[in-house]
């Protein structure tokens, strides 16, 4: 069951990224000779489009912001107990601090999120769109398998250290 | 890890060169380890067989007891190589306690190694001997209506600890605290872990351990500054059982170093936590950076393809 909806909220995400990362080259209309990504500035809401949520459920939820040069991807990811709590701020904390390794990372994801991917149309240009859509769609299986294995790992670490403590009573 | 070892590396880092030394040397050292336990050896030339050591360490217990060692802490220190160590009396001025080191005495043979990490652990020795003290001697002054007080000890700074005796076992009950939210995590879920280990029946043995995130009942009455934690409280239960013959120093020991082991734990898997992210790290950039080449390879093809239809 767990199975299948993560495959159908795949899906979904990326039929809605295939539709979304449209994305052209524009001009700031504001400043003379600048090009920024309007998704982040949303001071022309004539180039915003709507956003989409999509949830798999309370807890896990992916908002795609979109607007005519630039997309955010912004993924909220599951924490079922503090541990996972705690493990999944650290590890997206570590990626973000190293945003500049993935060009597509944001150092800070937006608020309410766990981690947000900033996508302009000069990626879509340099990338091929499809396997844009792979990586991220990729990552977020990659995200979720790699909580449940460093937290696996952590509890069969303490274990391990408690049997070889209760040792040294006998 | 130092803490956990028995003798000091520091200490047996000086005697091992004063063993070694081809010609009498003079040697004046100070050591401080732990922030409260204090080394003084000293050697003189003029007499290369005889080393002083003296040696200061705060009382486990700062209770009644007198500040001075206890006959049973006398004894057991004695036992370290007796033919070795004798006791000077008095102590050197701002010592508990002076042994006089007969470095002839030490084996020719590779076992002068051993005999030195012995030397070496003597303010381990005086630490297990109080507790040993504790939990095997019975004081009335401690009942009270039937229920004996809380003993609260020191082993490292601001990690204090308590044994409460009761009249068929003792409890060690240890507060946990943590400066960080990730450490508490971490440590909590081990203690879910020792918790779950040690009720299973291979381990009927060894003394039932309990977590509790609030203040155990025995603890009632207490300091607040003592039951304020952040990691909750770790009970061990130990029967009598568990402190006869030999088990009483391995327990003895256990229960000294149990708030070291967990920070060990605990610092060991924040950094095998990172080790692996970093290599997840690693694995998720390689995803990207081999798209972007196939994606520069594909286009280098095409360019290729469009050149030789232009010679064409």
């Amino acid at each position: 069951m767990g199975s299948t909806t993560l495959r159908l909220y795949l899906t979904c995400i990326r039929n809605t990224l295939d539709a979304a990362m449209c994305l052209q080259n524009f001009p700031c209309q504001e400043v003379e000779r600048h090009n920024k990504p309007e998704v982040e500035l949303k001071t022309s809401p004539e180039l915003l489009l709507n956003p989409v949520l999509i949830c798999r459920n309370e807890a896990e939820k992916c908002l795609i912001e979109t607007s005519i040069n630039s997309l955010t991807i912004s993924l909220k990811v599951k924490q079922a107990d503090e541990l996972e709590n705690i493990l999944t701020k650290k590890f997206l904390r570590f990626l973000s601090m190293r945003a500049e390794a993935f060009q597509v990372l944001r150092r800070k994801p937006v608020q309410g999120y766990d981690i947000s991917f900033p996508i302009t149309n000069y990626h879509c240009e340099e990338m091929q769109k499809q396997k844009l859509i792979d990586f991220i769609v990729q990552f977020m299986e990659d995200i979720e398998k790699e909580i449940s294995e460093l937290k696996m790992s952590v509890n069969t670490r303490g274990r391990l250290v408690a049997t070889e403590f209760l040792k040294q009573f006998i | 890890m130092a803490c956990i070892e028995r003798s000091s590396p520091a200490l047996k880092q000086i005697l091992l060169k004063l063993y070694r030394a081809e010609k009498s040397i003079e040697i004046d050292h100070h050591l401080y380890e732990f922030g409260s336990v204090e080394y003084h050896i000293q050697s003189q030339a003029t007499n290369p067989l005889v080393a002083y050591l003296s040696i200061s360490t705060p009382p486990l217990y700062h209770g009644n007891l007198p500040n001075n060692l206890s006959p049973y802490t006398i004894e057991m220190v004695k036992g370290i190589c007796p033919n070795l160590v004798e006791i000077e009396e008095p102590a050197r001025e701002g010592y508990q306690l002076t042994l006089k080191l007969n470095l002839d005495q030490i084996p020719r043979n590779k076992d002068y190694v051993k005999v030195i990490e012995d030397i070496s652990t003597v303010q381990s020795v005086i630490i297990s001997s109080q507790l040993k003290e504790i939990l095997c001697n019975v004081n009335s002054d401690d009942a009270s209506q039937g229920m004996y007080k809380p003993i609260k000890l020191v082993y490292h700074p601001r990690e204090p600890f308590f044994v409460i005796r009761q009249q068929q076992r003792i409890i060690a009950i240890f507060p946990i605290r943590f400066k960080e939210k990730f450490d508490v995590v971490i440590a909590t879920a081990f203690f879910q872990e020792l918790v779950d280990v040690g009720n299973s029946d291979k381990w009927v043995k060894t003394p039932p351990c309990t977590w509790s995130a609030i203040p155990p009942p025995e603890l009632t009455g207490e300091a607040l500054e003592d039951l304020s934690t952040n990691g909750g409280f770790v009970s061990f239960d130990i029967s009598s059982r568990h402190i006869e013959g030999n088990r009483l120093d391995k327990t003895v020991w256990n229960l000294l170093n149990f708030n070291a082991n967990v920070r060990y734990h605990v610092k060991s898997t924040k950094g095998f936590i990172q080790r692996r992210m970093r290599k997840r790290l690693e694995n998720l950039v390689e995803v990207l950076h081999q798209t972007n080449s196939e994606e520069i390879e594909q286009t280098k093809q095409v360019k290729q393809q469009h050149q030789g239809f232009a010679f064409c």
